[in-house]
């Protein structure tokens, strides 16, 4: 575990380093800021904007923070021939993965808190305090942001950088597309076609199960229930993604 | 080495059986707690990109702000797939139900000079605030809003009561339970007029069911339009 969290904690002082994170930050603050823009509609129209575009914001520019950090993780180490000295001490490649991926979650998890303050002070600025919906969601935002960096970490331990920079916002477009693909299952009366469906959409990271900012931001509550079994559904898939990971740098020539 | 490092790939496919299991579940909560996404196929423009992006709420504020311009430039027959737009993508945003419902059964009827036109665009108000309240049952908002454009623009007084009957089951502004007296004792239900009265005397309405109750004990009516029917006041 003590070796996982030294690859954890050098992957996250390396992110922060760097100036990505800094400038996904600031834009995602001004896109948020933005929203105080809706200030001409009336008070309640506002705040759902506010809401809207907030969760928008904090979701896809985590997105591209999970993706971009996970993506230089591996290759970076390759490139800068760090990873000889790593793997020549006695760490395990199954503890340089899930000390990247703990590392990875840490920034993810920086970024997603530092953008979610900003968003409910902005709130509080309105006199509208956040109830517990609005924290049901984010939370479910997070989950979804390291499901996007563990299945990006994974790609990036067996292809190329561009390929995996291609392939994850594929994913993410398609994994939000999850809805209309059930909807073409569901009509579909081949039975095979209906297994195979069923097949892909299981594969398929389903990020569509996180969204319920749409019920939130009009005052809908959502179940803990619903909160648990997503949950547990994102754990699930980043253990899958990790566990691939492992084994395809476990076969990686280096 | 080479042997364990196979359990990993066995494992991570193993789990593919209980997250299948899992999304069945969470596909049925979905539909339970009305948390599906609806199949968005017009209007394209900048909204659909983004409904394909995952960003329904903010597609539906788009089109929000497109409504706003569009009404204050006056074209309100332009507004109406864009309701329909916005209440597909957010059903649940009661807002658009209610403010769409005005729109077709006041400002798109104020606007209009044949009577047969008229009634079509009340009717599509309270069609669409119908549909609204299918989505929303829940709540008194849109049970009390369409109560109130029988009451008030239809001036058909027994689906008014059969609505605002609907909306004070639910939390709601006192209001809504005064408007109940009022279109009782014009749908010529005194007695149920009478007792809704005096259900309104522990509100803030207080004042107003005090003199209601008084008015509708001596002369039999209290709401003007009513007085009027009955020749108690001249009509103004």
């Amino acid at each position: 575990m003590g070796k996982v969290w030294v690859i954890a904690s050098n992957t996250f002082r390396e992110a922060l380093r760097k100036k990505t994170l800094y400038i996904l930050l600031v834009v995602a603050l001004v896109a948020i800021g933005t929203s105080r823009f809706f200030s001409f509609l009336a008070a309640q129209d506002e705040l759902k904007m506010i809401k809207d575009v907030s969760f928008a914001t904090i979701e896809f520019f985590g997105a591209i923070l999970a993706i971009f950090t996970a993506i230089g993780a591996v290759s970076g180490e390759i490139e800068k021939k760090t990873i000889y000295t790593l793997l020549s001490k006695p760490i395990t490649r199954r503890n340089f993965i899930l000390g990247k991926f703990v590392g990875q979650s840490l920034i993810i998890l920086l970024n997603a808190v530092l953008i979610s303050l900003f968003f409910i002070g902005l709130l509080i600025s309105k006199k509208a305090v956040p109830d517990i919906e609005i924290y049901k969601s984010l939370l479910l935002i997070y989950v979804e942001l390291l499901m996007i960096g563990s299945i990006t970490l994974a790609v990036a331990t067996f292809a190329t950088d561009a390929f995996n920079i291609i392939f994850s916002f594929f994913l993410f477009i398609v994994g939000n597309l999850t809805v209309y693909f059930k909807q073409l299952v569901d009509r579909t009366e081949n039975i095979v076609f209906k297994g195979l469906g069923e097949m892909v959409r299981t594969v398929i990271p389903n990020y569509e199960n996180f969204n319920i900012r749409d019920q939130v931001v009009v005052g809908v509550s959502v179940s803990w229930k619903y909160i648990g079994q997503t949950t547990l559904y994102g754990l699930i898939y980043i253990t899958i993604a990790v566990l691939i990971g492992i084994y395809f740098f476990q076969k990686r020539e280096v | 080495m080479k042997n364990k490092n196979w359990v990993n790939l066995f494992i991570a496919i193993l789990l593919y059986i209980p997250m299948g299991f899992l999304q069945v579940n969470i596909d049925y909560r979905r539909k339970l707690e009305d948390l599906e996404a609806r199949l968005l196929l017009m209007p394209g423009q900048v909204a659909g990109s983004l409904v394909l992006g995952g960003f329904r709420g903010v597609a539906a504020d788009l089109l929000w702000l497109n409504i706003e311009d569009l009404w204050h430039h006056g074209h309100t027959h332009k507004l109406l797939p864009l309701f329909e737009s916005v209440a597909w993508l957010q059903p649940r945003y009661i807002t658009v139900w209610a403010v769409g419902g005005w729109h077709m059964a006041y400002n798109i009827y104020a606007t209009l000079e044949d009577e047969k036109e008229k009634k079509y665009w009340y009717e599509q108000g309270v069609s669409f605030l119908k549909k609204g309240i299918a989505y929303n049952p829940e709540q008194y908002d849109l049970y009390f809003e369409l109560g109130w454009t029988y009451y008030n623009k239809g001036e058909d007084y027994s689906n008014a009561v059969k609505y605002l009957e609907k909306a004070v089951k639910f939390p709601a502004p006192d209001y809504v339970k005064s408007l109940l007296a009022h279109a009782y004792e014009n749908n010529e239900q005194v007695d149920e007029a009478v007792q809704q009265w005096t259900k309104v005397l522990d509100t803030g309405f207080k004042p107003i069911a005090q003199r209601a109750l008084i008015s509708l004990k001596t002369d039999g009516a209290f709401t003007p339009k009513r007085r009027t029917r009955l020749g108690l006041d001249k009509e103004t």
